[in-house]
């Protein structure tokens, strides 16, 4: 053979082999680039010593089992622990059909070359079975988005327009032949144009909303918001490659497979956790994660972890409290306003004690726990009349009350401040709110999250007996009542100078200031917020403890205190 | 020895390991369907199917037929995502299923009865359902239902290896009829085959899966 022809020979063969590869290249590049050619060609680390052939790895044209999709793994049976959370309404059973066989690898248990058309299994470099990671969903699937539930129109309903009906699924996200949701449904083990096998790509959570219809999710910050991460601490989205919390949507929060919190599928397991990913000041604008350290008075979303409950009633019987329990997190958005965005499309308890799907007053989100729930502490003041029901406290047909829940019934309080007048109506969140926030004249985030003033008050408030009247004793009441207009000599009760000045006695001595239930107290003895503190102010030497008003500007006292017995005193 | 010396065996050596690795595509002697070795056959190697004279022609088309047919009704594939429709098996997938559904003894031809049943390996039994679906028609339609199926009638693809090989489009070389039978992949004959003799007598390369990806477009 002369060199001439060996040299026409090897471009041949050269050129045939490379045509060859080109060809097989564009035809078929989706499945052979893909983490799924388990085959020596392959692209990922676990692949085959030696073996060339690739759908092998799942599929055989003879003595499959199941027969479709001629499967050519062993079934992985075994028991598996199925997703189950107290507000789902289908029960995720064993994995069936299509994901059966998505478990013959990915629950780690079989091996991957191990298939059904060879007797001895396929060597594999790189591991034997799936390794560890996220790919391996373990046979524990309680932290990973329930698959093989019946997907019905009642399953839909149940959720209350929550869940798309299942006509509606006829793009790139199905359901199986048995109407059942499967890891195919998201998930297209031949395709990875979307990265991780995904049928639609999930960039602001497509896919996930292709079922998953929030409410109030269409205005909500959440899935508006372009804020990125400033890549200090630790990164917010560590499952995903987008880059803002609009981009994230669903997944700023959640992940569908090993979920930290199972239930719901939560990021992490410790629910403030979910929250604090971006709201520690590296995304959101505000470090809510800050206002619960280090302060005097918070909120204490950190004392539990896994009380709070999505399907809980609306009335908290196992106090606790959890951002989610005042915050709806797909509602939630910037805007301030008399009941602001971010108690948008939360659930609450109305005056009336009835629970309601969204609130329209931000006393309703209190109302949850600081009103009919079992278990609440005894007041901070020993009183007279003990009430630690907030809503009995507020209640408008109540003797006096701050005007919380409606117009207040005194129409003479010369101290007010404007814009206050006697028909405004004021917010939980005039009194108790951050202390470092804009209503104090900070620049931290708005809300009762955290305050230097216990109970989480927005400014000073000093019950202690004998203090010293001053601007920042009690600058909670300041804030609204004029200091200077009541202090002098004169004026609706022209003894607040002697009592609060003189003899240091505490607004809070005489007032209650949430208000006087009218099932305990009455328009004579206890309007003008009269509820007396009992350690302070005792009975007179009649063993008389009482207010009693006498009209306008008029009333008198009968009690013993700081050593002057009122039997009575007048004004 | 010098360099083009040295250069040129190389060649060779590459050529003839190339040879040697594709090149099984060949004739039916020393196949796996070559039964001259089997005491029953008397040295002949065709007998089992073939007849020159008085042939079976109960299945239309069948080739000179020799063998018993099996009268066997077969459980189909089925799937909830398969757009074809699939019937009995008929034309070659049935000749095939003489011997390979394990009914009729693989001697049994020229009207007498034999008693060599095929190897539990090779036997598919009448139960189809764990097999690739055969007999039904595969065109541009099935393509464009399924979405992941190459088009038969502008697909191409190339049989057999080594000198023995043939370039079309996939109804050219792999269907009969328009339709999917047992010889879209196999040739019974091993005049267009890949690999060596026990790995299945097949048309295209099974390595990077191409038989599959001939038409699956996946």
């Amino acid at each position: 053979m002369s060199a001439r022809v060996l040299k026409k020979l090897l471009a041949g063969v050269l050129l045939g082999l490379l045509l060859g590869l080109l060809c097989q290249n564009v035809a078929i590049a989706g499945l052979l680039t893909s983490k799924h050619n388990l085959s020596v060609s392959g692209p990922g680390t676990l692949k085959a010593a030696s073996e060339t052939q690739v759908c092998l790895f799942c599929h055989t044209p003879h003595n499959a089992s199941p027969s479709a999709p001629l499967w050519n793994r062993r079934n992985p049976g075994g028991s598996y622990v199925p997703y189950a959370s107290s507000t789902a309404r289908a029960l995720a059973g064993q994995p069936t059909g299509a994901s059966l066989v998505c478990l013959s690898c990915h629950d780690g248990t079989i091996a991957l070359g191990d298939v059904l058309s060879r007797t001895t299994p396929i060597t594999m470099g790189g591991g034997t079975a799936m390794p560890a990671g996220a790919s391996n969903l373990g046979t524990d699937l309680s932290d990973d988005h329930p698959v093989s539930i019946n997907y019905t129109p009642a399953l839909a309903a149940a959720h209350g327009g929550e869940l798309a009906d299942p006509s509606t699924l006829t793009g790139k996200v199905k359901l199986d032949a048995n109407g059942q949701m499967q890891c195919t449904a998201c998930h297209d083990p031949h395709d990875d144009k979307n990265a991780k096998f995904l049928v639609v790509a999930n960039t602001a959570s497509a896919l996930c909303q292709t079922c998953h219809l929030k409410n109030y999710w269409s205005s909500s910050s959440h899935r508006l918001s372009s804020a990125t991460w400033n890549g200090v601490g630790s990164n917010p989205w560590p499952h995903t490659t987008a880059t803002t919390v609009a981009d994230n949507a669903c997944e700023s929060c959640h992940r569908p497979h090993s979920a930290g919190g199972k239930q719901w599928l939560l990021n992490y397991g410790i629910e403030e956790s979910n929250c604090y990913s971006c709201h520690n000041g590296n995304v959101a604008k505000k470090n809510l994660q800050a206002e619960f350290t280090g302060k005097a008075s918070v909120h204490p979303v950190a004392i539990t972890t896994g009380v709070h409950d999505a399907a809980e009633p609306g009335v908290v019987q196992n106090r606790h409290v959890e951002c989610v329990d005042c915050h709806n997190p797909h509602a939630a958005v910037s805007a301030s306003g008399a009941l602001p965005g971010a108690l948008a499309g939360v659930r609450g308890i109305t005056a009336g004690g009835t629970e309601i799907k969204q609130v329209s007053a931000e006393y309703q989100v209190c109302y949850r726990c600081h009103a009919d729930s079992n278990g609440k502490p005894t007041g901070r003041t020993t009183r007279q009349i003990v009430q630690n029901n907030t809503r009995m406290e507020f209640d408008t047909l109540n003797p006096s009350f701050h005007p919380v829940a409606g117009v207040g019934k005194n129409s003479n309080v010369p101290s007010l401040i404007a814009p206050w007048t006697t028909s405004s109506v004021m917010k939980c969140g005039d009194c108790h709110n951050n202390s470092a926030g804009p209503g104090a004249g900070g620049v931290g985030p708005k809300g009762p999250h955290g305050s230097n003033w216990a109970p989480l008050l927005e400014r000073q408030y000093v019950t202690t007996d004998k203090t010293s009247e001053s601007a920042a004793n009690y600058a909670l009441c300041y804030k609204c009542h004029n200091r200077s207009g009541f202090l002098k000599d004169g004026g609706a009760f022209s003894d607040h100078k002697k009592h609060v000045v003189e003899e240091k006695t505490p607004c809070n001595v005489c007032h209650d200031p949430h208000g006087v239930s009218s099932t305990q107290g009455n328009a004579t003895n206890n309007s003008k917020l009269i509820n007396f503190d009992t350690t302070v102010v005792k009975p007179n030497k009649s063993g008389i403890l009482r207010f009693d008003s006498l009209g306008t500007n008029k009333g008198r006292c009968y009690l013993s205190c700081h050593g002057s017995n009122h039997n009575p005193f007048s004004y | 020895m010098k360099l083009t010396q040295l250069l040129s065996k190389a060649v060779v050596g590459a050529i003839m390991l190339i040879v040697t690795q594709l090149a099984c595509a060949g004739t039916i002697t020393g196949s796996a369907h070559d039964f001259s070795t089997s005491a029953w056959s008397g040295g002949r190697i065709c007998v089992a199917c073939h007849t020159p004279h008085k042939a079976d022609t109960t299945i239309s088309d069948a080739p000179l037929w020799n063998h018993t047919n099996s009268t066997a009704i077969y459980t189909l594939y089925s799937s909830p995502t398969l757009n074809a429709t699939v019937a009995q098996p008929g034309g070659g997938s049935k000749l095939c299923l003489s011997c390979h559904d394990g009914t009729v003894a693989v001697n049994s031809f020229g009207g007498v009865a034999g008693t060599t049943m095929i190897s539990a390996e090779n036997k598919l039994g009448t139960n189809l359902k764990g097999s690739h679906p055969v007999g039904f028609t595969y065109d541009k339609a099935l393509a464009t239902a399924d979405g992941s199926l190459h088009d038969p009638t502008t697909k191409t693809v190339t049989i057999g290896s080594g000198t023995q090989t043939r370039t079309g489009t996939l109804n050219a070389m792999l269907l009969y009829g328009g339709k999917m039978e047992c010889d879209s992949c196999h040739d019974v004959h091993n005049t267009f085959t890949v690999g060596a003799k026990g790995t299945g007598l097949v048309k295209v390369d099974p390595s990077g899966s191409k038989i599959c990806l001939a038409c699956h477009n996946k």
